[in-house]
């Protein structure tokens, strides 16, 4: 491996602006890091460099371990946003400043850097100064000049930032041809997806200090884990739908087999899907799609972008199970159009036409929607959670009321999505009530429930496993939280109990990070069961609790204590019945 | 050369032009005119005597003596101060950077009260200077002193702004360059700020040449020994010698103007370097 990042942490003011990051880049890699501004993509980029110190973790280079070693001696190419070039050193000495400072013979100096600007394409530039060179130029010359000392690594923080259009392709292209005549390991961060995907062999996506999915440009667009990848790889429509044993449907139409990847199916749930702007038939009449119908809807915006059209429909039908967009507000509903399908029909707003899906992506995560349980003020009022709004926002998800005067009984209509409800007195009865009911997942919080620092996972019963990391990792995507694995087990150095529960938490750790690429922090806690879970948690600053349970009586029992202890602290719990 | 330029706010180069050269003539030549006149109205041999009078020789080197000295501490302290001030954030820096400008706002004479009150035989600090004998009131290094308290803004004020402006990336490129801090320092810093630092030391030193008020405090003007040129100056007009006054003046106006007209030149010269015929 040329670059390994294990478990990389940085904070600002307690803040963790890089999350618990692992990441291998091969030799010879182009890899590029794309993410928002402020995904500390950058800050990562600059720890690989020495230019920031981390505060967890470590960083190899070529195998050894650079963590405690200087920029100076890590001996990286690193090209800089605003190029960084000495203003007042000609063309020439800025190319050469590495070699001199490792004291090379000025003859060899001077091929070195004859080789470096023909490479550049900047021959005969040599005795200009920075301030007579284009921006583009400029750029050129800080990537010659990061190239000098011959670095095993090259490292580019936003290079075409701060250039036009038509000069950033083509020195895009410079860098693609140079990086692969020279094999150097290559790490590029960027906030322009389509920047990525022109150069990169990988790209590993940031956001909110985590690296939530990393793999080739084509699977990653093709087949995004999270929605955050899916909507920010390109547009999409995310959608919601039901996904149950004889197949999926939107509200009450069923969708074609042949336009979705085979998921596994158990009890009907809801489902996020996605569906790309170009994947979307329009048509006249329903008879007319050649793929699977979705629902009817009206044009309500067109845009003409050359080579595109790009469409916004409002959605006539099926709004409800399709509106995944916003918490409230109709549907509406992304399509672009080559040329020749916008000749074959000719659109005006206004239209009222019909929509087909040639393809679905599901993802994989298991929280969809949220679905509040409570009498209309309380309601509104944990809408307004600050930690409930910020993951629909972030989720891009629906937040649905469900008025329960009735659900106060003991049988609740059971909607679709993360049931949510007060963390009061009676929440550990209603939460076992919501699972009994059919509920999977039951968000507890209050009013004012603040965004957590520390998501903690736990789990009594091996069996609830797989859906509490899954849970986890999911809100993990939406919160710039630290994530902690906990197992409770008797004090004693040499109980096998205690061996047992260590090798449970590395299991859980490992299983995180391969199916959900979620690097987790472990906690051995001693003692037994939810009291000792309460007892840990009780030290922390503000934790979110992810509690596993693969039955009723044992989940309500673990709340009763939890919210006797820390009432204010906010549970998900997590609901899956053992298996067999 | 373009006489015209684009319209602009203030109203056409005419104008402009002409008011700026009434307003150097009438306020900056006309009257060295006058002291070159009245310089000139001796004859040549008596104003040979007068200027090249042991006396007077003796106060020119103490004179632009001192200011180098104080211009180059300053220099060198004033770059550390706006360092600190740029680079680093900490609790009371906007206290700091008020008190940079007392000096500007001091009457000079205050200044000179207050360090003979600090540095004489029996001041705060003098007391303990003393037995070790140095000796800072009525003695050069006590001029020195002066002058470096009254020249410190000027150096200060002036790199400030080059170092604020001086990009931290440049600094990170020279680091993952393998660039030590000594050379970063000496090779990337110093000479982004060195045309800023030029003027600093300029203005601080053409400051120093013309003191006078602080220095008849704390120098005890002994004839030969802690007498500038500025108090001879005084001396002989006191005794109404007007003429070798004046001629006097036109000796300090003389070198004053060939060391600011180097030290000018040296900028020019550097700053053609680093900007060249900037921006295409």
């Amino acid at each position: 491996m040329s670059i390994a990042l294990e478990q990389v942490t940085k904070r600002y003011q307690g803040q963790p602006v890089v999350n618990d990051v692992s990441l291998n880049v091969a030799e010879g890699e182009f890899f590029v890091l794309l993410g928002p501004s402020g995904s500390g993509k950058s800050t990562l980029l600059r720890a690989i460099a020495g230019l920031v110190d981390i505060d967890q973790g470590s960083i190899a280079l070529h195998g050894s371990d650079v963590t405690q070693v200087g920029a100076r001696q890590r001996g990286v190419g690193f090209v800089f946003q605003h190029y960084a070039l000495f203003r007042h050193l000609t063309v020439a000495e800025n190319i050469e400043f590495a070699l001199r400072v490792r004291r090379m013979k000025a003859a060899d100096r001077r091929a070195r850097r004859a080789e470096l600007l023909k490479l550049v394409a900047l021959e005969g530039m040599d005795q200009r100064l920075p301030a007579q060179l284009s921006g583009g130029q400029q750029q050129r010359v800080a990537v010659a000049r990061a190239l000098a000392h011959k670095p095993q690594v090259l490292l580019l923080d936003e290079p075409f930032g701060a250039l036009d259009a038509k000069i950033r392709e083509e020195l895009r292209r410079t860098i693609r041809i140079v990086q692969r005549e020279l094999g150097i390991t290559t790490v590029l961060v960027t906030h322009d997806q389509e920047e990525a995907f022109a150069l990169a062999d990988r790209i590993g996506v940031m956001n909110l200090g985590r690296l939530l999915e990393v793999g080739a440009p084509r699977d990653l667009y093709a087949r995004p884990a999270t929605r955050f990848v899916a909507t920010f790889l390109g547009a999409a429509n995310l959608l919601l739908a039901q996904q149950g044993p004889e197949g999926m449907r939107f509200g009450t139409t069923p969708v074609d087999a042949s336009v979705r990847q085979p998921v596994p199916t158990g009890r009907e749930h809801e489902v996020v899907t996605v569906l790309r702007p170009e994947e979307i038939e329009l048509a006249t009449e329903r008879e007319k799609l050649s793929s699977s119908y979705i629902a009817r809807a009206v044009v309500e915006e067109m845009q003409f972008t050359g080579a595109l059209e790009r469409l916004r429909l409002k959605l006539l039908d099926n709004q409800q199970a399709l509106q995944a967009t916003s918490g409230s507000g109709e549907a509406r509903i992304e399509v672009t159009r080559a040329q020749p399908e916008r000749r074959a029909l000719p659109l005006a707003i206004g239209d009222v036409i019909t929509l087909g899906a040639r393809r679905l992506h599901v993802l994989p995560t298991p929280l969809s929607s949220f679905a509040i349980y409570a009498a209309e003020a309380a309601a509104q009022a944990l809408t307004d959670a600050p930690l409930l709004a910020t993951l629909a926002a972030r989720m891009k998800t629906r937040v649905a009321t469900c008025a329960d005067a009735a659900a106060a009984s003991s049988e609740p209509a059971i909607t679709p999505g993360v049931a949510v409800i007060a963390a009061d007195a009676t929440a550990p009865e209603r939460a076992a009530q919501l699972l009994r009911a059919g509920a999977n997942e039951v968000l507890l919080l209050n009013a004012d429930t603040a965004l957590p620092q520390q998501v903690c996972m736990y789990w009594a019963d091996d069996a609830a496993r797989h859906a509490t990391l899954a849970v986890a990792a999911s809100l993990l995507r939406h919160l710039p939280a630290e994530a902690l694995c906990i197992a409770t087990a008797p004090a004693g150095r040499r109980d096998p109990l205690r061996a047992q529960a260590l090798r449970a938490l590395l299991d859980a750790r490992s299983e995180a990070r391969a199916a959900h690429a979620l690097e987790t922090r472990t906690e051995l806690v001693p003692g037994e069961g939810p009291s000792a879970v309460a007892d840990f948690l009780s030290g922390l600053a503000a934790p979110l609790l992810v509690l596993g349970a693969a039955d009723t009586t044992a989940a309500h029992a673990a709340l009763n204590l939890l919210n006797a202890r820390l009432p204010a602290m906010p549970v998900m719990l997590v609901y899956r019945e053992g298996r067999g | 050369m373009r006489w015209r330029r684009e319209p602009s706010v203030i109203p056409g180069f005419g104008i402009t032009f002409g008011f700026s050269t009434f307003f150097l003539c009438a306020l900056v030549l006309l009257p060295l005119s006058a002291l070159v006149a009245k310089g000139a109205g001796m004859d040549w041999q008596r104003f040979v005597a007068v200027v090249t009078d042991p006396r007077a020789v003796a106060s020119y080197r103490l004179s632009f003596g001192a200011s180098l000295v104080a211009a180059s501490i300053n220099i060198v302290f004033g770059f550390i101060v706006a360092w600190t001030l740029v680079r680093y954030r900490f609790p009371g820096r906007r206290f700091i950077d008020a008190i940079i400008d007392m000096p500007f706002a001091l009457p000079t004479a205050v200044s000179g009260l207050a360090l003979s009150a600090v540095f004489a035989a029996n001041g705060w600090l003098g007391q303990y200077l003393e037995p070790y004998g140095i000796k800072v009131v009525y003695a050069p290094l006590g001029i020195t002193i002066a002058l470096t308290l009254i020249g410190m803004p000027f150096v200060v004020r002036t790199v400030q702004p080059a170092l604020e402006e001086l990009p931290r990336d440049v600094e990170e490129a020279a680091a993952t360059l393998g660039a030590s801090p000594f050379y970063t320092f000496i090779r990337v810093i110093l000479p982004a700020v060195l045309p800023a630092m030029l003027t600093g030391f300029t203005l601080a030193f053409a400051r120093a040449v013309g003191e006078y008020g602080s220095i008849t405090f704390i120098a005890g003007n002994i004839p030969m020994q802690t007498e500038i040129t500025p108090l001879l100056i005084i001396i002989r007009l006191d005794e109404y010698d007007y003429a070798a006054a004046a001629a006097i003046g036109c000796v300090m106006l003389a070198i004053s103007f060939a060391m600011l007209l180097a030290i000018n030149l040296l900028q020019l010269w550097g700053r053609r370097r680093v900007s060249a015929s900037a921006r295409r």
